[in-house]
């Protein structure tokens, strides 16, 4: 109890100290942010085209599809905003032998690593997703119960954990080899297949993306549960089991990456 | 031009380095964006499936197909990094080495790219293209091969790369005024993603804004080769589109000898 309550200390002191860094460059922000909205609103320009073409994309009209995209972006925008500084280990921080000064402080590494950055430029994914979800949801007639808001809910931060678990895992590669930023790239394009409805993939992609890089319980299976109430079970149920597989994994390897890893030196 | 070749052909040399060294890496990256490939072909089989009829603003599926991937094949051969070599040294002040060097800030950034692009060159352009040439022979039934359509494809790639170093290095010296180019990069890729039919073909948007579109320079970076490579343009057309590759070339070219004059004056390391 007095460890978690000095790790909550111990984030807000690193919350208030990006925010400083941030008002630094208050410019960079706010072009991120930008970035970030312009690239999904191309996307939906893409889809607004197509549906513009097509009455119906394999029996999902563009107001389903358009909230299983805006859903995506929670769990994804989530992670980003909160655990972005994964990326850093793999592309340089231990390449350039950086990482030697997480050793040196008494605090577990990965907790250091993951709470030492926000990254702002992740609210342009988060407003998208929320806006995508409140444009859509009025008019998908979609019948609510007190269960399904509680689990629509308490699915996202599960879904979340998927894409965090994802990302220990692939940047603790980097312990080894001292570059895997690209490991993690690649199961981050993965993941795109996840925002469309997993209906219009053939079989195969379809069990990679469920049980091999599970991607598709961040976003399409508890979309569809919210959509259509069926399968809780299976749509959220299996979410919540695969994520804590996912973050179990990935610590598993974080841990043992530690222990392999040699300073690159400078 | 012997001892102009002898100063840069070193760069050359270091690009090729700088690749090889981390293979391991540049082969992940590519997986990764070639599955991105895959997410495009799989979203344009459902729409030519839920559609009524077998082609779209004059594609058919198989087209489709090979458009998918000559726009990744096509974006990764003319890819420049230009902005982000320059914003990052900028950043560790690592410029000013290059400016006291007698010799041209942007031809060593050229070189050396080439050097890279080497290697990117060899590894993929063959299977590519075997790739993307068989799956066309079994889709339509009959060898769709022109080596003659090919040489104009890369004819047209590279007044596509000489376009997009320019631009990228014009857009760089952004950098020399406002400092920080991460999001601004982004915000560039995006805009260029979709202006030059990255993310759909020009032909799917409403005729005047595709008109509009394919005089910008953006649709001279992709969608002109691989146009050429699908033997969509033909006879003045083609000369008409290679010409007007060729002009935003030059122009970009121009602007960013202007742009390196200007922003030279307003140069400040930071921390260097």
């Amino acid at each position: 109890m007095k460890q978690i309550k000095r790790m909550l200390r111990m984030h807000r002191i690193f919350v208030a100290q990006e925010f400083k860094r941030m008002m630094e460059y208050k410019g960079d922000f706010v072009v991120g942010i930008i970035g970030f909205l312009l690239g999904q609103f191309f996307n939906m320009l893409f889809l607004w085209i197509i549906f513009s073409q097509i009455p119906s994309l394999m029996g999902w009209s563009l107001k389903q599809v358009v909230f299983i995209y805006g859903f995506s972006l929670i769990p994804k925008g989530l992670d980003h905003l909160l655990f972005d500084n994964l990326w850093a280990i793999g592309h340089f921080t231990v390449r350039k032998g950086d990482f030697d000064k997480y050793l040196t402080r008494p605090i577990n590494t990965l907790f250091h690593v993951m709470v030492e950055k926000l990254q702002i430029d992740a609210l342009g994914e988060l407003i998208m997703g929320v806006a995508l979800i409140c444009i859509t949801l009025p008019s998908l007639s979609i019948e609510w119960s007190f269960i399904k808001i509680l689990l629509a809910i308490l699915v996202i931060p599960f879904a979340t954990l998927i894409y965090t678990g994802i990302k220990i895992a692939t940047s603790a590669i980097a312990f080894w080899t001292k570059r895997s930023g690209n490991i993690t790239y690649m199961f981050y394009m993965v993941n795109d297949f996840a925002k469309y409805p997993v209906t219009i993939y053939n079989n195969v992609v379809r069990s990679i993306i469920t049980y091999i890089i599970p991607f598709a319980f961040t976003a399409f299976y508890p979309a569809n549960y919210i959509l259509t109430g069926e399968n809780p079970l299976f749509n959220i149920g299996l979410t919540v089991v695969i994520s804590l597989i996912i973050m179990t994994i990935g610590v598993l390897i974080w841990n043992r990456g530690i222990k392999a890893y040699e300073s690159a030196g400078s | 031009m012997k001892k102009k070749l002898r100063i840069y052909l070193p760069f050359v040399n270091a690009g090729m380095q700088e690749t090889t060294t981390y293979r391991a890496n540049w082969i992940f990256f590519m997986i990764g964006n070639v599955l991105a490939c895959f997410v495009s072909y799989f979203i344009w089989k459902a729409v030519f499936l839920s559609g009524d009829s077998n082609s779209m603003n004059g594609f058919t599926m198989p087209q489709m197909v090979v458009y998918i991937f000559l726009m990744f094949l096509t974006s990764t051969l003319i890819s420049s990094g230009g902005t982000y070599d320059i914003g990052e040294e900028i950043r560790d002040g690592s410029i000013s080495m290059r400016i006291i060097k007698p010799i041209s800030y942007n031809s060593t950034f050229l070189f050396q790219e080439l050097g890279n692009k080497f290697m990117t060159i060899c590894i993929l352009i063959v299977p590519m293209v075997i790739g993307v040439e068989v799956v066309r022979t079994v889709l339509i039934g009959s060898v769709q091969f022109n080596i003659f359509g090919f040489l104009l494809y890369i004819l047209s790639c590279v007044f596509a790369y000489l376009i997009n170093f320019f631009f990228n290095i014009c857009f760089g010296f952004v950098a020399f005024i406002i400092k920080y180019l991460w999001g601004a990069n982004m915000m560039k890729n995006c805009i260029v993603g979709f202006l030059s039919g990255a993310t759909i073909p020009l032909a799917f948007l409403p005729d005047t804004l595709e008109q509009i579109f394919l005089l910008l320079p953006f649709a001279s970076l992709n969608y002109t080769p691989v146009m050429i490579y699908m033997g969509m343009y033909s006879g003045l057309f083609l000369l008409y589109y290679l010409g007007l590759q060729m002009f935003w070339a030059l122009f970009f070219w121009g602007l960013s000898k202007l742009l390196w004059r200007v922003s030279l004056k307003h140069l400040s390391v930071q921390g260097g």
